[in-house]
């Protein structure tokens, strides 16, 4: 080292000490100091000034930092040689906040559990009413769709009366064979409509193998308007098929779905136009 | 407990014993240096309970982290008060501690040291005090901000609006003088 007495004297050494220094400037002070026992004997004394300084500024900690001190760090008693794992002080007081962390996150777990249950409960509970509702709304949706058939029918029935002039309305008398029956079948040319007043229907009820078959006498001749079944409950007006030029209208009852000539010995009802 | 023997150990003894876990290093680590690291630690953070908790972490970290210690490069006392300045330091950069100091009262914590520095019974100590009075203020201070407060050089300049040189030179007077009162 070119002057020694300068380097000593430049202060480096008291800030290695303070650990004022970059690490490369450490190492060149630790270099130094290995190389030139003059360094060495400096900062050793530096040292021993600033311990004596620290300790004549010592203040006396209260007895328990040394208890906590000693139980909370891994020591080795080396009368029985036994590692003893303490678990005082500042990992006491780690211990303790994980205990509160623990219960507190316990807790959490606890109430989540009891929230979660009771929300399961009312989702089920929702699910339940979910689905009268839509029973429900199935119910009035069916409701509504018998509602407005009925209207229909009502509406269509309705038309008679609105437009009288419109529509020939032929009532149809019972025969020998039922002698109560009666039938209005109402007639439109222009509309090319034949149509039964199921509502004012008045025939003995036709059972399963049976049907009523309404036939237009043309010229003298039967024509097949269609078939129908006299029940309690039919209400409405039911459309048939349509011809021109009919002089009356005749029942018959016929096997299910009709018969391609009338059984003229099963006549039920007829009327003219 | 305040009768108890404490432990004393020669530092190659004590580095020996903390290296091997031993349980009586530990109590001589503590016994030789609490005291000494609990002034620095105390004049940083002002504050009897935190100066106390830092004092309990800067043992366990000198206890955990002592394969960090080179006793080729310094004595332990030296590492040891580095360790114990920088947790001080920290805490009080801490947000927590800003807030509470702000309504800690300072004038309270210093007569708190004054009566603390002066019952110290120490014998090595008495005496030495008149010994310490003849570092001149102005080399008093900043030696102190370097070494109880860990100030740099730098830092010291600017707060005390003197030239680096000027640190330099007082502290190492400053460090003169101490060595002629104790060596």
């Amino acid at each position: 080292m070119k002057d020694l007495k300068t380097y000593l004297e430049s202060g480096i050494l008291e800030q290695y000490v303070f650990g004022d220094l970059s690490n490369e400037e450490k190492l060149d002070v630790e270099n130094n100091a290995l190389q030139y026992p003059e360094v060495r004997k400096e900062l050793e004394e530096i040292e021993n000034a600033l311990m004596s300084y620290a300790r004549s500024n010592a203040i006396e900690p209260s007895e328990k930092v040394k208890t906590n001190f000693l139980n909370s760090i891994n020591t080795i008693d080396q009368v029985n040689n036994s590692p003893s794992i303490n678990t005082g002080g500042a990992s006491l007081r780690n211990l303790q906040f994980y205990k509160y962390a623990f219960a507190a996150s316990l807790s959490l777990l606890f109430l989540s559990g009891i929230l979660l249950i009771n929300l399961n409960n009312k989702l089920n509970e929702s699910y339940v009413q979910l689905a009268v509702l839509q029973s429900d709304n199935q119910k009035f949706s069916n409701q509504v769709n018998y509602k407005e058939g009925e209207l229909r029918d009502i509406k269509n029935a309705l038309q008679f009366y609105q437009d009288p002039a419109a529509y020939k309305l032929v009532t149809l008398k019972g025969s020998t064979k039922a002698p109560d029956a009666s039938l209005l079948v109402a007639f439109n040319a222009d509309k090319e409509e034949v149509m039964i007043d199921m509502t004012s229907l008045n025939m003995p009820s036709n059972d399963q193998e049976h049907q009523y078959q309404l036939w237009a006498i043309v010229d003298g001749k039967p024509v097949d308007l269609g078939v129908f079944d006299a029940n309690d409950d039919s209400t409405g007006m039911k459309k048939m098929k349509f011809i021109k030029d009919v002089q009356a209208f005749a029942v018959t009852l016929e096997p299910r779905g009709g018969s391609l000539n009338p059984t003229m010995d099963k006549m039920m009802a007829i009327g003219n136009i | 407990m305040g009768l108890k023997t404490k432990i004393t150990l020669s530092e190659p003894e004590l580095v020996h014993a903390i290296q091997k876990k031993d349980k009586s290093g530990a109590e001589a680590l503590y016994d030789m240096y609490s005291s000494s690291l609990y002034g620095v630690i105390f004049r940083i953070v002002q504050h009897e309970e935190i100066a106390e908790d830092l004092l309990q972490d800067t043992f366990i970290r000198i206890w955990n982290s002592f394969s960090s210690y080179d006793a080729s490069k310094g004595r332990l006392f030296t590492w040891m008060v580095n360790v114990a300045r920088n947790i001080a330091i920290d805490k009080t950069r801490s947000k927590e501690f800003r807030n509470s100091s702000k309504t800690e009262d300072i004038e309270n914590n210093v007569l708190t040291l004054d009566k603390k520095v002066n019952s110290e019974i120490n014998p090595e100590i008495i005496g030495l005090k008149d010994l310490i009075e003849k570092l001149k203020p102005e080399h008093k201070i900043i030696l102190d901000l370097v070494y109880f407060e860990g100030f740099t050089h730098v830092e010291v300049a600017e707060k005390l609006e003197i030239p680096l040189g000027t640190v330099k030179t007082r502290l190492r007077n400053a460090i003169i003088t101490l060595r002629k009162v104790f060596n």
